[in-house]
């Protein structure tokens, strides 16, 4: 027979074992993940530079110099900017193929493997085919526009200020718009047939039908993608740099590029954290009011 | 025993050790630099040294040369790791941060040496260089590298190792070819032959451009913002133009030199090849190499390999197939100072665990007898930098002219202008990258370099105006900092 008393033991043995194995994993992520999170609010508070390693606290000497840097808010701009244009031209083209794919095709598995392959090229890579292949001596893209122009053209897409933005916008479309298309692929694919039946049977229209069945299905996986996709838009790196380097001037300067900038070629150690904490904080308010928006949060 | 024959026989024994104390001497000295940097060497056999090069061709010399070499001899493995070269101080300075130790051997842009060597990243040398009686081989590499690549104050930081300057070519069977004289004299009055001033090379390459194009445009020039900054230093100070007021530290970079020579960019790039504003260094090289445009200005080792060096190599197998190598021609560019931009001088890293044996590499390396070689090899990036490479009659016997091209390499050690130097060099130099590709993006000149201005005032005040200006005079007051 058990006695309350021995079950109760049993019960807090049971959970503090249970705590016990999932120390290991706990302590890995609080170490990976918390430590350079508080180191970074640590050196931010510090003076550390090229020649200096000031590790007294310095106040907010930082965080207040975020204030009077034009080019750190021109470049919160220009992310902005470019995640605003990217995200929903990669949604609508993603959805579109996604559309196209559902009906029955043949070879549609190799074509979606085909479709694929730009996501699984490195974006460095990626940002450095596309600068060859909008070069003005070797690129293909200038070659095809002098065939339909009938005439020698000279687009400096690299340099221009009307044509960079662009073709960085091309670049970063064409590698990621795959990543939108499978998501929404798999979401399209998990519609429920009986309901579209149904709205089909009962006369609804094509629009009616997209508006009241599919796309409440699809909500929460699209909201997913584009969570997934407004974040690596926001910190968008590599293509940029391959392409531009920020430039002309700092022109397409992206918030990322500009963090690097102070960090490792101005050796400005305690502003870039200040800088890459004012990141963390935009992102994580973005996080919460979409988890929120989603409503699940909880 | 008698006292004469005590002192006699003291006399000679004395005798017998002072012969045999001067031999010992003589052999001693008769020791190279090199032997004496592999004989102390040995004894640090089985370690690795690890060593930051340039990406690219560069580390083809300590991987296939220098490096088996050198463990053959001394049982020290050379491990060599890569790194663009804008990524060089970066590397450094992050290892130093770190305090990892990554590096021991470093290869160091001279311009960011006061950066490194104030930061504490860079071992002092004075010590490794007396204790192996290097100081007279140093001395004999050219006065401008000499002089302007090994101290920080006063110390030896590094072993100058890389004579980069950039030099023109041209196309002699266009300059030569009589219809193209006689139409250029009729045109302009004087003699179509290497320009002298910048107003020549615009003149001739308008005319050959509006004569030959599209088959051969007049030149084509660097025009990447990190490459077109050597040029513009350079044409800035031919023009006249000073980079600071010496006595505020205010930029002048803005001044009337400065506004014109950006208006003189933009108006070159008219007879240049369609595009050209994207050219970085392989573009103008592989041009010229093709008889595409008729002069160009870069580094050293496209002088060599236009003219067939190192036809065949298998390291060389990317460089187009040159169609010009019997017509190269080498001149000082324009107003005769060209740019002595980047070089590399060998540094040790002051966290490295092999201290001495990184120095004994290094002295290896850069010694007379060794860098001879290395200067020479087919694939090289590192260009003469020692008077005795200029006249070394091997070199000068490996392809028709190439006596003239060493002539103008040495002329160009001698007047060739120093690039900016600063405390955080490379911030005022990103804002002049920056300034060249807005110029790119067509927009004022005049704008531009105020703003370009507006930003080295920002940077000087920040970093310290006092102890900035002190920097810059010491940079400023080198005889190779500003055209005599």
């Amino acid at each position: 027979m058990i006695t309350s008393n021995s079950f109760a033991d049993k019960l807090d043995q049971e959970r503090w074992f249970k705590y016990f194995l999932i120390a290991p994993a706990v302590f890995i992520i609080l170490l990976i993940g918390l430590y350079p999170f508080v180191k970074l609010i640590l050196v931010s508070f510090q003076n550390i530079t090229m020649f200096d390693n000031e590790l007294s606290y310095q106040g907010f000497i930082h965080y207040e110099r975020l204030f009077d840097d034009d080019r750190l808010w021109e470049s919160i701009l220009h992310t902005i900017i470019f995640t605003a244009v990217a995200l929903p031209i990669e949604l609508i083209l993603g959805f579109l193929l996604a559309l196209l794919f559902l009906e029955r095709i043949p070879y549609k598995q190799v074509f979606v493997g085909i479709i694929l392959l730009p996501t699984v090229i490195s974006p460095i890579v990626a940002g450095a085919t596309w600068k060859l292949m909008f070069d003005q001596r070797f690129g293909p893209i200038n070659q095809v526009i002098a065939w339909f122009a009938g005439h020698e053209v000279k687009l400096l897409w690299n340099i221009e200020p009307a044509l960079v933005w662009p073709a960085i916008m091309v670049a970063e479309v064409w590698q990621w718009t795959p990543f939108m298309f499978l998501i929404l692929l798999a979401a399209l694919s998990n519609v429920d047939r009986e309901q579209l039946e149904a709205a089909q049977i009962d006369g609804a229209s094509w629009w009616m039908t997209f508006r009241k069945i599919v796309l409440p299905a699809i909500m929460p996986v699209m909201f997913i993608a584009l969570l997934i996709r407004g974040l690596d838009l926001f910190r968008v790196f590599d293509v940029v740099w391959t392409m531009t380097k920020g430039g002309p001037g700092t022109m397409t300067e992206t918030i990322s590029i500009y963090a690097y900038h102070m960090a490792f070629r101005e050796f400005d150690v305690s502003y870039s954290a200040a800088i890459a904490f004012l990141i963390i904080l935009i992102l994580t308010v973005i996080v919460v009011a979409a988890l929120r928006r989603m409503e699940v949060s909880r | 025993m008698s006292i004469q024959s005590i002192v006699r026989k003291l006399l000679i024994a004395a005798s017998t050790i002072a012969v045999g104390l001067s031999l010992t001497t003589l052999e001693a000295s008769a020791q190279s630099a090199a032997d004496r940097a592999v004989e102390a060497a040995k004894k640090y056999s089985g370690t690795t040294l690890n060593v930051l090069y340039e990406a690219g061709l560069q580390p083809l010399d300590p991987k296939n040369f220098t490096g088996p070499l050198w463990e053959k001899l001394t049982g020290i493995k050379i491990n060599v790791i890569e790194a663009p070269i804008d990524q060089l101080f970066t590397k450094t300075m992050q290892a130093h941060k770190a305090g990892s130790g990554s590096y021991d051997v470093l290869n160091v842009l001279p311009n960011q040496m006061p950066d490194l060597a104030l930061a504490g990243a860079l071992e002092p040398l004075d010590k490794f260089v007396d204790k192996y009686g290097y100081r007279e081989e140093l001395q004999k590499i050219a006065p401008v590298y000499r002089d302007n690549q090994m101290k920080v104050e006063g110390v030896i930081y590094g072993l100058p190792d890389d004579g980069d300057v950039l030099i023109m070519y041209y196309n002699r069977a266009i300059f030569d070819d009589a219809k193209n004289k006689a139409g250029f004299k009729a045109k302009h009055g004087y003699d179509l032959a290497p320009p002298k001033t910048w107003k020549e090379f615009s003149e001739i390459g308008q005319y050959l451009t509006d004569t030959l194009a599209p088959k051969v445009y007049g030149a084509g020039l660097f025009r990447q913002p990190g490459l077109a900054q050597f040029m513009f230093q350079e044409r800035f100070r031919v023009a006249g133009g000073k980079f600071f007021d010496a006595d505020t530290m205010k930029a002048t970079i803005n001044s009337e030199a400065g506004i014109s020579v950006f208006k003189g960019m933009v108006e070159d790039n008219k007879y240049m090849p369609p595009g050209v504003e994207q050219w970085g260094f392989i573009e103008p090289f592989s041009a010229f190499l093709a008889g595409d445009i008729a002069m160009t200005i870069s580094w050293p080792p496209v002088g060599r390999w236009a003219a067939g060096y190192g036809k065949g190599t298998e390291a060389l197998n990317w460089i187009p197939e040159t169609k010009i190598a019997d017509k190269v021609g080498y001149a000082l560019p324009p107003g005769g100072t060209p740019e002595l931009a980047a070089g590399f001088s060998f540094g040790v890293a002051s966290g490295s665990k092999n201290k001495e044996a990184a120095y004994l590499f290094s002295q290896w390396m850069n010694s007379e007898e060794i860098s001879l070689k290395r200067v020479q090899l087919p694939y090289a990036l590192r260009d003469p930098f020692r008077t005795s490479h200029f006249s070394n009659p091997e070199y000068r016997s490996r392809w028709s002219n190439a006596g003239d091209y060493l002539d103008v390499l040495k002329a160009g050690a001698e007047t060739g202008l120093l690039d900016l130097s600063l405390l955080q060099t490379d911030r005022y130099e990103e804002a002049m990258r920056q300034a060249i590709s807005r110029l790119w993006a067509q927009e004022d000149p005049k704008e531009i370099l105020d703003d370009l201005a507006g930003q080295w005032d920002k940077l000087t005040k920040r970093i310290g105006l006092e102890k900035q200006k002190r920097v810059y005079n010491d940079w400023a007051n080198k005889p190779n900092a500003y055209p005599k």
